[in-house]
């Protein structure tokens, strides 16, 4: 979709022109320190600020933008493409060698060696050319430092490369209140220059045994092909190594490979979450509704925030969802708003349905989907007809008619066959060692829609809050017919989620490991409760006057008395 | 004239006040008295005597000095007092001659150590000089429990939507009564000491945060459970480092967010509570944050400092309005309908009022004003009423507000009314403890729908629900 790539893509170049800025001032705050001279203060600043407006700085400054722009291709593309899925453990192991992380680890390995020679050059070491003059001997010797090095910022990319994006999930994580930009870098930059400078121990430690191991063949290599000699003592000598303190120069030099990536993460992350409001009515491509209905994508998150953010605070906007469209007098905002928010919550309901259903009784299986019928069917048609007409068309007995006229066209003999090899895979991977790599794996499917729910955590609230909102400014009761279908929608979330969570009930393919998973499921029960209570306890003096189902009546109940944990 | 002169008088030596009716003050005598024959609407309200089932097993910092010293060998000294009070004092223990009879370089080597850490203390407290006090000693020097650290009630706080109360005890347990179960839940868990403050999380049925030394301690206590001691299990401990100890917590009347402050560190925290994440408010200037009030709407939020600065926090932008007050840090604050917010500065007695900061009347040199003084006077019965202001509360239909004093053990309880922007304050009540009962800490139920009920935590462990009730046609 064309809007949803131009407000992502608008937010990288900004991303991206915020990045240089910053990285910029690091560049400048390190030349500034590099040069300290006490004793001569003036001259002292004076050769920062030559060093500063330098041709070589403006160079430098031209390579931090390619870098960053670099590093900005490699980043968005993470966050425009859906979380991949893989249950089993082979198709982990083979997403790693996809051809988009092969070309990731180039791209990384590539910036890493960019960045060290950059600040290597900024901070006036000569640890950029490998050639040098021989000492003893006429011609060119190697200055092996200057390969430790440039090897060594190679090795920094790719391991930020495979601790970042491969041994973990990459989301993109909103923070709960967003303050100001500047105030937000402001609070994190001294514990991005800590964090740094920790966290490039271990791989300056790595890198010394790799080297230590393998050193002598990039050296042979390189000395062969650039046909030099060897004069100082080989650096994959555990002694000459620790003497000759180059080891001391790759930690800082990692250390600040680090904040400078760590920098343009937060500055990523920031530019990218920030809150954005969407219209409620006009121009069709930007309004709140196209953004809410793209649930995975981007767009589909500011939407969904902006939703919460917008029936919370923005008065004006709210009064608009409540207006009804002239001419004509339909309440064609707050039904299209609607349709888009309990699109959302069931389809991530019946993913859930799907998941709980796979280990329950057929019994079970066809009640739930009877009631998945009862929630969704109303939606599907556009909500301009009036509701009796929308029934009509979506009766559930046309479905099943539909579905029994496809089962007699497939009904052929190369099903019977496909099933066959079904059963006969299914069969295969419960071999323990197949299983092992072929299995599926036990928590991988709930922890993948659970990543995914951080929309529909702030869609509950959303619509919490402006169906509550609605008792005192909604003058047309526009949104008043509708909340039947929104108190079931959210009960029923509710109690799909329960499953997941009760004690002894839930079955053992569903318990949860990963600590992130677990708080998203917490978060989005915690939400959806709260959207419940909201809601509930502003009408609760007119509970009763709302037609609802028993199932639904009874789960009210508690939370009416105030009851429910 | 003093507004105290328009007060009912206060009832003989022998009586005590239970409730107002429109308007007519109910007294009955202290011991045979009973609120029932006034009115039936505190009768499901739970009953609460604390001191007869309180502990005392907590060992304070006070009564160390009451245990016979036990001779251990000078390496488990040592240990168990860095286990139990840290580095620098088991630095102390190795450095003095007294303890440490048997290793001299030991003894040596500690002192010198222990001079280089105190030029770091000194030079830290020359930077910072909020950070000299340490944990349970911030927390009383900040608090609005009077005696915090000796009141058997410590603090006490009304679930939003229920009759449920919440208090926490001098031995840092959390004990909820409720309406409708006779029997009472005590929260405790390890972590919990020195606890500050509670808050109940609005929207939710089960939810408290506890604010104590070492962080926020969030329960999660079923309402339909029958356990009457939760185990930690339904705890989540949410600490950062230098933020200790919280001497305030309070949830946004979402319940989406929650805000811990401390005394001792100068931002204050917005915790997503499910994910465990908090996003510091820092401004320069003001000191550590002692604590901070969500306004009834959630637009804005009163921060306290330290100092002489608050600030008001708007909700959508999350930046500050900076104030000043007049001579000493602010006490207390309690927002009101349509966005105002009446506080009091330490050691004076006015409360003053802020209304729609900034925003609405575009000026920034708006002023808070003042709209009550309640200087110190005697009373024709002998009694000191007024002085400077411990704790205030305002009901939350804004109707009433109780004020409670440093140096008078009578609550004043003033009806509010505002009319165009303007708030007037008038008379309404005294309440007084019986005999010698001083007030600790008092609030206002949240959900009382025949008028406003305020619920007093006495030093006897005595919590007094005083209903004042009115009806239309009062």
């Amino acid at each position: 979709m064309e809007t949803k790539s131009e407000i992502f893509s608008q937010r990288l170049v900004k991303a991206v022109v915020w990045n240089i800025t910053l990285q910029i001032s690091l560049a400048v705050v390190l030349v500034f320190f590099i040069q300290v001279d006490l004793i001569h203060p003036i001259s002292w600043i004076i050769s920062t600020f030559n060093d500063i407006f330098s041709w070589k700085m403006a160079l430098n400054a031209i390579l931090l933008g390619l870098v960053s722009f670099f590093q900005a291709y490699l980043y968005g593309s993470y966050f425009s493409v859906p979380v991949p899925k893989y249950f089993t453990r082979f198709s982990m192991f083979l997403n790693i060698f996809s051809v988009q992380n092969i070309i990731f680890s180039t791209l990384y390995a590539l910036n890493g060696y960019f960045t060290m020679s950059l600040y290597s050059s900024l901070a006036k070491s000569n640890f950029n050319i490998l050639k040098k003059k021989c000492e003893t001997y006429d011609g060119q010797c190697l200055a092996e430092q200057s390969l430790f090095l440039q090897f060594g910022g190679m090795w920094m990319g790719l391991y930020y490369f495979t601790s970042a994006h491969l041994l973990s999930a990459t989301v993109l994580t909103f923070p709960h209140i967003y303050q100001e930009k500047f105030q937000q870098i402001k609070l994190v930059i001294s514990n991005i220059v800590a964090m740094g400078f920790q966290h490039s121990v271990t791989p300056v430690i790595y890198y010394c045994i790799f080297y230590y191991v393998w050193g002598n063949k990039p050296r042979n290599v390189v000395s062969e092909v650039y046909s030099l000699y060897l004069e100082d003592p080989p650096l994959d000598n555990i002694f000459n190594l620790i003497s000759s303190g180059i080891w001391i120069g790759l930690w800082f030099y990692t250390s600040l490979y680090f904040i400078s990536i760590y920098t343009m993460k937060t500055v990523f992350n920031i530019v990218l979450t920030e809150p954005m409001k969407f219209p409620i009515e006009g121009d069709a491509q930007f309004t709140l509704n196209n953004a809410l209905s793209q649930r995975l994508q981007f767009t589909g998150y500011l939407g969904a925030q902006d939703l919460k953010y917008m029936s919370l605070m923005d008065y004006a906007r709210r009064s608009q969802i409540f207006t009804l469209s002239q001419p004509g007098g339909h309440p064609r905002n707050w039904n299209n708003l609607l349709e888009k928010c309990l699109q959302m919550i069931n389809q991530f309901n019946s993913e859930l349905d799907k998941m709980n259903n796979d280990s329950h009784s057929v019994e079970a299986e066809n009640t739930h989907n009877r009631k998945t019928f009862n929630t969704i069917a109303p939606l599907t048609p556009p909500s301009v007809y009036s509701r009796s007409l929308r029934n009509m068309a979506q009766s559930p007995n046309l479905l099943e008619l539909k579905d029994h006229n496809k089962n007699k066209v497939d009904d052929t003999f190369a099903t019977a066959i496909k099933e066959e090899f079904k059963n006969f895979l299914l069969k295969l991977s419960q071999k323990p060692g197949i299983n092992y790599f072929f299995g599926e794996l036990v928590d991988t499917k709930l922890k993948f829609i659970l990543i995914q729910a951080q929309p529909v955590i702030w869609t509950c609230e959303g619509l919490a809050y402006i169906v509550s909102a609605s008792l005192k400014e909604d003058k047309y009761g526009v949104v008043q017919n509708d909340l039947p279908i929104v108190l079931s929608t959210l009960i029923y979330l509710k109690q799909n989620l329960d499953k997941l969570t009760k004690a002894g009930l839930v079955p053992r393919k569903h318990i949860l490991n990963d600590v992130l998973a677990i708080k998203i499921r917490n978060a989005l029960l915690s939400s959806v409760k709260r959207s419940l209570y909201k809601i509930i306890m502003t009408f609760s003096k007119f509970i009763h006057e709302i037609p609802l189902d028993p199932d639904v009546q009874i789960a009210i109940q508690s939370f009416l008395s105030c009851k429910e944990a | 004239m003093s507004i105290f002169s328009g007060f009912p008088e206060l009832p003989n030596p022998e009586e005590t006040a239970f409730c107002k009716i429109n308007e007519v003050y109910c007294c009955g005598n202290v011991r045979y008295g009973n609120i029932s024959t006034f009115t039936n609407s505190t009768k499901n309200h739970p009953k609460i005597n604390v001191t007869k089932d309180l502990h005392h097993h907590r060992l304070s910092d006070e009564n160390i000095s009451m245990y016979v010293d036990v001779e251990d060998n000078l390496l488990k000294k040592i240990t168990s007092v860095w286990y139990k009070q840290g580095f620098v004092e088991a630095l102390s223990v190795a450095a003095d001659p007294n303890v440490n009879r048997d290793s001299k370089t030991l003894a040596i080597t500690a002192s010198y150590a222990l001079k280089v850490a105190n030029l770091f203390t000194a030079l830290r407290y020359f930077m910072q000089p909020h950070l000299k006090d340490i944990g349970p000693k911030i927390v009383s020097k900040y608090s609005r429990t009077r005696n915090w650290g000796s009141a058997p009630v410590k603090c006490i706080a009304w679930h939003p939507h229920t009759t449920k109360i919440a208090l926490a005890t001098a031995d840092d347990n959390v004990r909820v009564y409720c309406s409708e179960v006779s029997f009472v839940s005590t929260l405790k868990c390890k972590a919990q000491g020195h606890v500050s403050s509670l808050s109940w999380r609005p929207y939710s049925a089960s939810e408290i945060a506890v604010g104590c030394e070492q962080g926020v301690i969030v329960w999660t206590v079923d309402p339909n459970s029958m356990f009457t001691k939760p185990s930690s299990s339904n705890a989540v401990v949410l600490k950062r480092a230098g933020h200790s100890p919280v001497t305030d917590v309070s949830w946004s009347p979402n319940g989406d967010l929650l805000i811990s402050c401390c005394g001792a560190d100068t931002s204050m925290l917005v915790w997503d509570v499910a994910m465990e994440t908090a996003i510091p408010l820092r401004r320069v200037a003001g000191g550590g944050i002692v604590f901070a009030r969500w306004s009834l709407t959630a637009n804005k939020i009163f921060a306290a400092t330290s100092s002489i600065i608050f600030r008001v926090w708007d909700t959508q932008s999350w930046t500050p309005e900076r104030w000043c007050a007049r001579g000493c840090r602010v006490v207390a604050a309690c927002w009101g309908p349509k966005d105002v917010v009446l506080f009091a500065a330490k050691g004076e007695p006015i409360v003053y009022a802020l209304n729609n900061t900034g925003l609405m009347n575009g000026a920034k040199t708006s002023k808070a004003q003042p709209v009550l003084d309640v200087t110190k006077v005697e009373l024709s019965s002998g009694d000191l009423v007024g002085g400077p202001i411990l704790d205030m509360c305002w009901d939350p239909s804004g109707r009433y507000l109780a004020l409670l004093f440093e140096e008078s053990h009578i609550i004043a309880v003033f009806s509010t009314t505002q009319l165009m922007m303007q708030l007037s304050v008038t008379p309404c009540c005294f309440i007084t403890g019986i005999e010698n009962e001083v007030p600790s800490t008092l609030a206002f139920q949240h959900n009382f729908t025949d008028g406003a009920c305020l619920t007093i935590a006495w030093s006897s462990g005595r919590i007094q629900h005083f209903p004042i009730i009115y009806t239309d046609g009062y």
